[in-house]
């Protein structure tokens, strides 16, 4: 639909070095803005693209609407994870976390607020950050990545105040339980482990690839996305696509989807997840799939709710992945448009 | 005749006195003429006033005898018979007299007659009088007028002021006491200077026309003089040519070459001027650094048929007789070919294609002695200049089947600048032109005529407008200027880069991936994936590929590029790549796409590390190019496939439930093995260390 037709033109060197870059972007990350207007994706260029949602969607809405409001180079590896704060979006992926002011950001040649890196055991790579996670009770955030390691970060001085050993392997994802400080941590060692901020301490594992349900060996044994509510846990990866019931420590629910998911969210009564393929799958807590609505990038990477109550006309699903597209869903069964890179 | 009409007349009177008086008459005729003459004497002195008196008398005794004799008869008496004759015998002398009153008055008549007749004509002699006078008056007036209107020739003879007359002409002309007073001798005498003058002047041109006579003949003798001196300084030429080529100062070329150049068609005559040139700034160049050396890095000649290219610029009544002549053949062989409309139309597509008898051959030599040739052709009736080429190389090369179309003439230059595949007009008028004979597009002819690439029009300074057509396209210098340089060293690069490929290829369809020793440090020494297949593809099985749609779909695919096929194998996993070899190689790289057999089918749009690698040699291309020119980036590419198969298969993970050794076992140092929400595998090579990471 949204795909360029092929052109007629010929390129010049740089036309074709910019196609190819284009064909070979990732959208690793996505996080809405405070106001709910504006959209933040990152890519494996390390470049974040600044979209407006609010104009992509209005009804004058044109070509250009869809291209970015703003690009800027954010870091020199790829962006693999964004978050928004109230006032800042926080972007990380090689190693480093970087602030930029939302406010400022649309500006020509806006300028990082401040950049931190964790405490790493001295390596000869700098190990990448995978997951943030921001925890409002404490005005902290969460970092994990390559190290293996859970990094608490102070967000009002800006110190890395703990440190969570525990996963054998670096850690892909992350989720915060709403009600107790605890924090869920997935990781290519194929655990979800539960952390107790207070106690510093791990709580519980989960080593989904040993039970028998889920475990799929030929696709390995990392958990690549995580998602809680309440007392429940929905994980994917390697394994099949789970739904755990935390205190029993038992999978409840294998929901029956042959490619590995990448990222999972809970949706009112719904659970929504992507990965591997272009489509992004609805499913009913009982395991059914409810709805498979295809995207326009063969593989995919983020989902995105934008449920800020500042824009209610902006509430949008937004889906990137193996591609430097953008899939807008203004309801949740029909892709509306691509916004592009 | 008066006597005549009179004699006329005569008888009509007798006859009306009736037949007895016939006789009387005759002899009065003929014995009284004397009488009849007295009678009209009569006339003359008779008053005719009394006449008539006498008539009006007469005729009243008449009446009253008359009525007296009726009186007397109706009274009837004897006595009364005397009466009667009496009164008879008294009628009787009046009925005479009333007889000779009756003559007289027609004497009387026809003296009248006589007398009018007579005035008549006089009045007429006279009125015909009148007009000789008159017409004499108006031709004596004209005369006048003509006379008054006559101009003399000598009014129209510019003649030189009075003063200056005077001043000048002899006394003897001039007359100055007779001339002051009288402007005709004036006049005159002015006139007599005048010739006088003029006679002097017709004097000195005689003598002038001599002097020139005089001055011709002394030229022609120098001529004669001149001629008889070519063949001895030709002989003098030709025996210093040896010379001349012993110190290599072709000059004599140069000059027969300039000669010709004069014949060529104005694009032609500007590529011509500027490549030669270049070639002399290159040559200046270069030896100020170096000793001179004969071979030039761009030679620059004119081939093809002068006298063909001079029959082209014939006086135009003669081409046109040719043209009429040739139009009445052409009518004539029509008409026997009449029924094939299509070998009319061919004629009229060949004179419409129909190039210039000269056309400008340019030796581009680069730095490994391979040569380009180049022949520029101008087609006349388009107005578009058009290129053949052909590489030579130093060596003999053994042309691999994958390398066919490198150096075929008819992609060897293709999109030099980016879109210029020369298969289009660069002329927006020839298209018209087209439709007129029926060519659809010039693409069916460039085999043949050569390749209308943008920058030849540019090179022969013809500079064509995007949007409207114009059949006034100048040839301009400066845009030629301004484009040979980079032009020319543009043709270098393809040249050598495709010369490179071409080498490049040999090694490859032997399974062999040449990496040269300056490009090893791009690559850990072990490789075990192997090159096995190395062919060409068509462009339409590179589309039909299920893994190259996002290629074609991006318009990376055009059909200007060249495709070809390779295939990697490692043990059981092979790993096949679409290749498109993009005209502009290398400055624009080579692009790959893959499709790996091992576990099933993974391509770009299943597998994010196949995505990977693609983006490693397609996007990370800059690493690889080596030493500039980066020629060797082919085969680097390919190296750098065979290395990313390892660490793909390398680093794949062991599934557990399956028996038996890993079919790769882990050679290659990795710093971790998955990184990344999309587990990329470590593909980047650090170079002196030896161990893959991620990028």
């Amino acid at each position: 639909m949204e795909r360029a037709a092929p052109l007629a033109v010929p390129l010049g060197q740089t036309e074709v070095f910019q196609a190819l870059q284009r064909l070979h972007m990732t959208i690793f990350s996505q996080s809405v803005s405070p106001c709910g207007k504006f959209l933040a994706a990152g890519n494996n260029y390390g470049q974040i693209a600044i979209f407006s949602l609010s104009a992509a969607l209005s009804s004058e809405a044109k070509e250009e609407s869809k291209k970015p409001v703003v690009t800027f180079q954010a870091h020199d590896g790829p962006v693999y994870s964004m978050v928004s704060t109230d006032r800042h979006l926080l972007s990380a992926g090689d190693g480093e976390v970087k602030a930029w002011l939302w406010a400022e950001i649309l500006k020509k040649g806006c300028k990082e607020l401040w950049r931190r890196q964790p405490p790493y055991r001295t390596s000869l790579e700098v190990p990448e950050i995978n997951a943030l996670l921001l925890v409002p009770k404490e005005n902290s955030l969460i970092l994990a990545g390559g190290d293996c390691q859970l990094h608490t970060m102070d967000l009002e001085t800006g110190t890395f105040t703990r440190a969570l050993r525990g996963h054998t392997d670096y850690i892909h994802c992350l989720a915060l339980r709403e009600r107790s400080p605890e924090v869920l941590s997935g990781g290519e060692d194929g655990a979800v482990r539960l952390w107790d901020l207070r106690t510093v301490r791990e709580v519980q594992t989960i080593e989904v690839y040993k039970h028998e349900e889920c475990s799929r060996p030929h696709n390995g044994r990392w958990i690549g996305c995580l998602a809680t509510d309440s007392d429940w846990m929905v994980c994917g990866g390697g394994p099949a696509l789970t739904l755990w019931h935390l205190r029993s420590s038992t999978p409840t629910t294998i929901f029956p989807m042959r490619a590995p998911q990448k990222h999972v969210t809970f949706y009112q009564d719904l659970i929504l997840s992507a990965g591997q393929g272009r489509c992004v799958n609805h499913w009913q807590l009982s395991g059914e799939l409810k709805a498979q609505v295809p995207g326009s990038s063969p593989g995919l990477l983020s989902l995105s709710l934008n449920q800020q109550p500042a824009a209610p006309e902006c509430k949008v699903l937004t889906v990137a992945g193996s591609s430097c597209r953008v899939d807008v869903f203004t309801n949740l069964g029909y892709r509306a448009f691509s916004l592009s890179f | 005749m008066s006597s005549e009409s009179s004699k006329k007349r005569k008888p009509k009177v007798i006859r009306s006195d009736g037949a007895p008086a016939e006789g009387k008459r005759n002899r009065s005729d003929t014995e009284q003429e004397g009488k009849y003459y007295s009678e009209e004497a009569e006339v003359d002195l008779r008053d005719p006033g009394r006449d008539y008196e006498l008539y009006k008398y007469t005729c009243q005794e008449l009446q009253r005898l008359m009525a007296e004799i009726q009186d007397l008869k109706s009274r009837g008496g004897k006595d009364m018979a005397i009466e009667i004759e009496e009164r008879r015998i008294q009628s009787c002398v009046h009925f005479m007299t009333l007889k000779k009153l009756n003559r007289l008055a027609h004497i009387r008549l026809k003296k009248g007659r006589d007398q009018t007749h007579e005035a008549k004509q006089k009045v007429d002699a006279y009125h015909l009088q009148l007009q000789n006078l008159l017409y004499e008056v108006m031709h004596l007036q004209k005369e006048i007028t003509k006379c008054l209107e006559f101009k003399s020739k000598h009014e129209e003879i510019d003649l030189v002021s009075l003063e200056e007359f005077y001043k000048e002409a002899p006394p003897d002309i001039s007359k100055a006491e007779v001339t002051m007073g009288d402007p005709h001798q004036q006049t005159l005498a002015r006139l007599d200077w005048e010739l006088e003058q003029r006679k002097r002047l017709a004097e000195k041109y005689r003598e002038c026309l001599s002097n020139k006579e005089k001055i011709l003949k002394e030229i022609e003798v120098k001529k004669e003089y001149l001629s008889s001196l070519q063949p001895r300084l030709n002989s003098i030429m030709q025996a210093s040519l040896p010379v001349q080529e012993y110190l290599f100062m072709p000059f004599d070329q140069a000059h027969k070459q300039y000669e010709t150049a004069r014949h060529l068609p104005p694009p032609l005559y500007v590529l011509f001027v500027q490549a030669t040139a270049y070639g002399q700034a290159c040559a200046h160049m270069k030896s100020s650094s170096q000793p001179p050396r004969q071979d030039k890095t761009l030679s620059v000649a004119i081939e093809g048929s002068v006298d063909e290219a001079k029959a082209l610029f014939k006086p135009p009544e003669d081409s046109q007789d040719d043209e009429s002549d040739s139009d009445a053949e052409e009518e004539q062989t029509t008409k026997r070919r009449r029924p094939t409309l299509g070998v009319q139309l061919d004629d009229k597509r060949k004179e419409m294609l129909k190039r210039h008898p000269l056309s400008v051959m340019l030796d581009l030599k680069c730095k490994d002695d391979s040569v380009l040739h180049l022949t520029f052709y101008y087609l006349m009736n388009l107005n578009i200049m058009t290129v053949k080429a052909k590489v030579t190389t130093a060596t003999e090369l053994i042309t691999p089947i994958s390398a066919g179309d490198l150096l075929s003439p008819d992609s060897v230059l293709s999109c030099l600048y980016p879109g210029d595949h020369g298969k289009k007009t660069p002329n927006p008028a020839n298209q018209y032109q087209f439709d007129k004979v029926g060519i659809l597009t010039l693409r069916d002819y460039v085999l043949d005529l050569g390749h209308p690439y943008l920058w030849v029009q540019k090179l022969g300074g013809l500079h064509f407008p995007k949007e409207q057509p114009q059949h006034t396209v100048i040839a301009d210098h400066s845009l030629s200027a301004s484009h040979m340089e980079t032009t020319m060293k543009l043709l270098k690069t393809r040249v050598q880069s495709r010369l490179a490929l071409h080498k490049q290829f040999a090694s490859l369809e032997h399974g062999i991936v040449p990496v040269t020793s300056d490009c090893q440090y791009l690559f850990p020494a072990k490789v075990v994936s192997r090159l096995v297949k190395w062919v060409t593809i068509a462009h339409e099985d590179y589309m039909d590929l299920h893994f190259t749609k996002d290629i074609v779909e991006a318009g990376l695919a055009g059909d200007t590029n060249l495709y070809y096929m390779a295939l990697v194998e490692r043990g059981t996993a092979k790993l096949q790549a679409a290749v498109v070899l993009n005209p502009g190689y290398s400055s624009i790289p080579p692009i790959f796409q893959l499709c790996l057999n091992w576990k099933g089918e993974k391509t770009n749009s299943n597998d994010d590390n196949i995505r990977a690698m693609e983006s490693e040699v397609n996007v990370c291309y800059k690493e690889l190019c080596g030493p500039r020119p980066s020629h060797q980036l082919l085969t680097n590419q390919l190296q750098r496939l065979c290395v990313l198969l390892d660490v793909y298969l390398e680093t794949e993970s062991h599934d557990d439930s399956v028996e038996g050794p890993k079919e790769f076992p882990q050679e290659k140092m990795c710093l971790r093995l998955f990184r990344g929400p999309s587990r990329m595998k470590p593909f980047k090579y650090n170079h002196p260390q030896g161990f893959f990471s991620h990028r």
